[in-house]
């Protein structure tokens, strides 16, 4: 692996440190597991190509794909505790219908954003300039480190105030929640939105460092957000909400190292369309360590009495 | 005063396992009352509390506290009236969020959360001299995931943290049950100095006699969801458990047999 697919790797994983933040706040936080990211990721791609191609400011873009985010996920937390609807289905229902509904926002089933200004761009003419290029290599990585710097703080920020703990408590226990006076449907509606918001965040980013929005883009993203997380919680194995959300991030990071590095190693022969199998051992190697650790613990315990 | 005016309830109504838990209670509860309450299985005591703290709705019949009726609100908005103690000590706090976090919750029961960090200084040092009466050296711990506590620790942080905030009625639910024998008499000896020191209203619900007759200045039994007879103050002072097992006997005209009753 080179400078390039390392820092590639690095810039990759702080825009997916969002969605692996945002699958925290539903999984972990809400006990709510939400498959609508597959469809929000494209949607919050799709809000900001269109309007980045239809001349809007790129900042103003990003701010309405949040917003498209957040309405995808209400739509999921409303059908689910509206009707009384499992988590699951509510969501496949929305991120099934966000496929069609991302397909009318770009009018194609992908728009490039080649040319266009975008909130990288101020960074390219920055880095384009001939004394500094090689600064390229590590401004984006850094701008993509910034924004996740930003957003965990925020995040970390809110669910340290009393409507965070508010949150906190309906994931961890919804029976004592309601006891000291929470509504909890309404923390699921406002944790779901947000969740999505975010993702939809990341969408958007990505849209615009990769230099084009796709309806097929989304597809896996939950399986990819959770790797983050359940690897974070893995290598970290965090006691506090703060770690939990860095070991998101830096979860996010060791996943796509370890897919670059996976993919780069030649005598695996992996090659790009085994993708989706590479994250999925990952992932499965991710959920059985904690497991086996627990065992071998408990085997060198019990040999230790002998 | 917190009324309880014929509550009638149903359970799997319609069904083959249709049971009526509740066929018209009637309780007044007047301010500073401590009831205990007290029947054998399926005699309705928890059905009481539930409805009470609104995590069952009467059929029939209304419930108001201090005149306002609260018959169809659902239990988080009965929060700023009625603070409450789960019998399972599981039930009653996060386990992984902090000591200090679930205090921190306990302390806003049905007022409005806002953004501003939900932990400071001042609180910090409220929480620690309250844990600190509890003598088990918590007030320390205040960064521990609550789920590292036993049974009998977190009901105690249960009980503090239902009195940061005032309530019109406390409503204890078998609270000691899933205790030791030991842990549990540690837990009673604190309600009564909380339930003392802060002159509260309280329901507490219980399947010892022993220990209806023990705490509070007013028992109620209840069975097949009626009240077969409520004792307060004078007429009470002085009943021992036999005395209650044969105003049982006189009332529902059949002896007592459940084990759970009548060994506690």
């Amino acid at each position: 692996m080179n400078l390039i697919q390392f820092m590639g790797a690095l810039e990759i994983g702080f825009i997916y440190g969002l969605v692996a933040i945002a699958v925290l706040l539903s999984f972990r936080i809400l006990d709510f597991p939400d498959l609508t990211v597959d469809g929000s990721l494209p949607l919050g791609a799709a809000v900001c190509a269109i309007l980045i191609v239809s001349g809007v400011d790129p900042w103003m873009a990003t701010g309405c794909a949040i917003l498209a985010g957040m309405m995808a996920g209400f739509t999921t937390a409303w059908i689910s505790v509206r009707w009384n609807i499992l988590h699951l289905l509510a969501s496949i229902l929305t991120m099934t219908a966000l496929y069609s509904i991302n397909l009318r926002i770009m009018g194609r089933p992908n728009i490039a954003l080649l040319g266009e200004k975008t909130i990288f761009t101020p960074l390219e003419n920055l880095s384009s300039l001939e004394n500094i290029s090689y600064l390229r290599h590590y401004i984006l990585p850094l701008a993509t480190f910034v924004i996740a710097g930003f957003v965990l703080l925020l995040i970390y920020r809110f669910l340290s105030s009393e409507k965070g703990l508010a949150m906190r408590a309906t994931g961890a226990n919804s029976r004592m929640a309601k006891a000291q006076g929470i509504a909890v449907n309404r923390q699921i509606l406002f944790g779901i939105s947000l969740s999505n918001g975010l993702v939809a965040l990341a969408g958007a980013i990505y849209a615009q460092y990769a230099g084009f929005a796709d309806v097929t883009s989304g597809v896996g993203t939950i399986v990819v957000g959770l790797a983050a997380v359940i690897v974070g919680e893995a290598i970290f194995n965090p006691k506090v909400i703060l770690m939990a959300l860095i070991a998101c991030i830096l979860g996010s990071i060791f996943y796509h190292l370890a897919i670059a590095v996976a993919l780069n190693v030649s005598f695996l022969g992996l090659q790009a369309q085994d993708l989706k199998l590479v994250t999925a051992v990952i992932v499965g190697l991710a959920m059985v360590t904690p497991k086996l650790r627990a065992k071998i613990l408990d085997f060198k315990a019990s040999r230790g009495q002998a | 005063m917190i009324r309880l005016t014929d509550l009638h309830v149903t359970f799997n109504r319609g069904t083959a396992m249709e049971t009526r838990a509740l066929r018209g209670v009637t309780l007044n509860i007047k301010k500073g009352d401590f009831v205990s309450v007290i029947g054998g299985n399926g005699a309705g005591k928890s059905t009481v509390l539930n409805a009470l703290c609104g995590d069952v709705f009467p059929e029939r019949g209304t419930i108001s506290i201090d005149d306002q009726d609260v018959t169809i609100l659902p239990s988080w908005q009965r929060a700023p009236f009625v603070a409450r103690v789960f019998q399972d000590p599981m039930a009653g706090t996060c386990a992984n969020l902090t000591i200090e976090e679930n205090m921190a919750l306990a302390m806003k029961r049905g007022r409005k959360r806002t953004f501003k960090m939900a932990l400071n200084k001042e609180h910090r040092e409220k929480f620690r001299s309250q844990l600190s009466r509890l003598k088990l050296g918590l007030e320390n711990r205040l960064h521990d995931p609550i789920g590292l506590l036993s049974g009998g620790q977190r009901q105690a942080v249960s009980l503090i943290m239902a009195v940061l905030e005032p309530m019109k009625i406390i409503a204890l639910d078998e609270h000691t049950a899933a205790l030791d024998p030991k842990t549990a008499a540690f837990i009673l000896d604190l309600t009564r100095e909380i339930v003392d020191e802060n002159q509260l209203t309280a329901l507490m619900v219980t399947h010892s006699m022993h220990q209806a007759l023990e705490l509070g200045n007013r028992t109620v039994m209840l069975d097949e969801g009626r009240v077969i007879f409520d004792v307060r103050d004078e007429e009470r002072k002085g009943l021992t458990v036999p005395d209650l097992l044969d105003l049982f006997h006189k009332k529902s005209g059949v002896e007592l047999d459940d084990d759970s009753m009548l060994l506690s």
